[in-house]
């Protein structure tokens, strides 16, 4: 690979101009959830005055997506229920739903039910917060829109060469641009002050291994990506299963009798989750 | 045919549980509640344009091709193969 080809694809990916920002609200969220002396009540009133995003917020919340027990009415009830950090990370899912939705319907279709798998491994696991390893499903291939919408003829010449080769798409981003994915999207995330606990699982989802503080999750991310690929549902790019990670797969300690009640639950929630669109327009909550 | 999951209305009520044999008498009445969707056992319906179970099958061979030396993802292709063709059977006995 040419190295200044590399530096150029790397400038142009860095500096993406066609991907929206995220609100303005989330790093105003970050910082309030920062601050010990913020109430409740401070951040209802926050969210609330953009209407939009507080019914997309309750969407969200009551979908089969993140599962929770009850149906939540109000956004006080929300935040008090789910923690600042949860909100904090639906309302980037329900700003980042949008953006993916509309590019690539099939890929959008594998982030949200690797997103799905996540939730469900996170729970199985007992992991504090499982909401913050589904917003990490949902977007850990969002470098591979960024690589679509900033490098639409290199984008091409990825899908021809995969094909062509009959090699992963992971391997085609590398050959072609120097870089893949999961390095792209590790740079959107960190542009836009997303958590560690998002970003290090973007960033390692095929390397797990490489995780230095968020291996739990990294290693969640990985499998889920895995086994939604393993069920067939939307659609990543190549059809394959990519290769397991040792590391990953130990930290996880998965026993061969958890894997059919997983199964089991993943293909009710994905049964759920069909259809689901943020679009208040036509959701029942668009009246509310 | 049987519920496999409860229905729920919008408000998060349970409008008819698990395991309740539909009738016409009640899908009519779901039809009159707006409700456009529900989870039934096993596979009873084949939609147009469905992929037989062989082909299915193969399609997941087909995914895991890569990966054929990673004993775990070996198991886990064996159980989703597994359970599909468990599907598969229900609806072949209903018959």
């Amino acid at each position: 690979m040419d190295e200044q080809k590399r530096a150029q694809f790397k400038k142009v990916l860095r500096e993406i101009k066609n991907l929206p920002t995220l609100p303005g609200i989330v790093a105003k969220l970050g910082k309030m959830a920062e601050d010990p002396d913020t109430t409740t009540e401070q951040m209802g009133r926050v969210i609330s005055k953009d209407h939009i995003l507080a019914s997309k917020l309750l969407k969200l919340v009551n979908s089969a997506f993140y599962g929770f027990p009850q149906r939540i009415s109000s956004l006080n009830s929300a935040i008090i229920l789910l923690g600042f950090n949860v909100i904090k990370s639906l309302i980037i899912s329900a700003s980042i739903f949008e953006v993916m939705e509309a590019q690539d319907v099939e890929l959008w279709e594998h982030s949200l039910g690797c997103a799905v798998v996540c939730n469900v491994l996170a729970r199985h696991l007992g992991v504090k917060d499982p909401e913050e390893i589904s917003t990490a499903g949902l977007i850990h291939d969002i470098g591979k829109v960024a690589i679509k919408m900033e490098l639409p003829r290199e984008y091409e010449k990825i899908t021809e060469l995969s094909q062509e080769k009959k090699i992963s798409r992971l391997e085609a981003e590398r050959e072609i641009l120097g870089l893949d994915h999961s390095e792209v999207g590790s740079w959107l995330a960190k542009s836009w002050n997303l958590p560690n606990k998002l970003v290090e699982p973007i960033a390692c989802h095929h390397d797990p291994h490489l995780a230095k503080e968020e291996q739990q999750a990294s290693a969640i991310v990985h499998f889920a990506n895995i086994m939604i690929r393993g069920l067939g549902y939307g659609h990543a790019g190549d059809i394959w299963v990519p290769p397991l990670n040792n590391k990953a797969w130990k930290l996880l300690a998965l026993a061969p009798a958890d894997i059919d009640p997983l199964l089991r639950e993943v293909e009710e929630k994905l049964w759920d989750v069909k259809g689901f669109s943020l679009d208040i327009q036509t959701g029942q909550e668009g009246a509310a | 045919m049987v519920l496999a999951k409860e229905i729920l209305n919008p408000e998060g009520m349970v409008l008819c549980g698990a395991g309740t044999a539909l009738t016409p008498a009640l899908i009519e009445r779901l039809i009159g509640m707006d409700i456009v969707d529900v989870t039934v056992e096993g596979h009873p319906v084949i939609l147009e344009g469905e992929k037989t179970l062989q082909e299915e099958l193969h399609e997941i061979d087909v995914r895991f091709q890569r990966v054929e030396d990673i004993a775990p993802l070996m198991y886990l292709k064996k159980r989703i193969q597994a359970k599909l063709a468990a599907a598969r059977n229900t609806e072949a006995a209903a018959k």
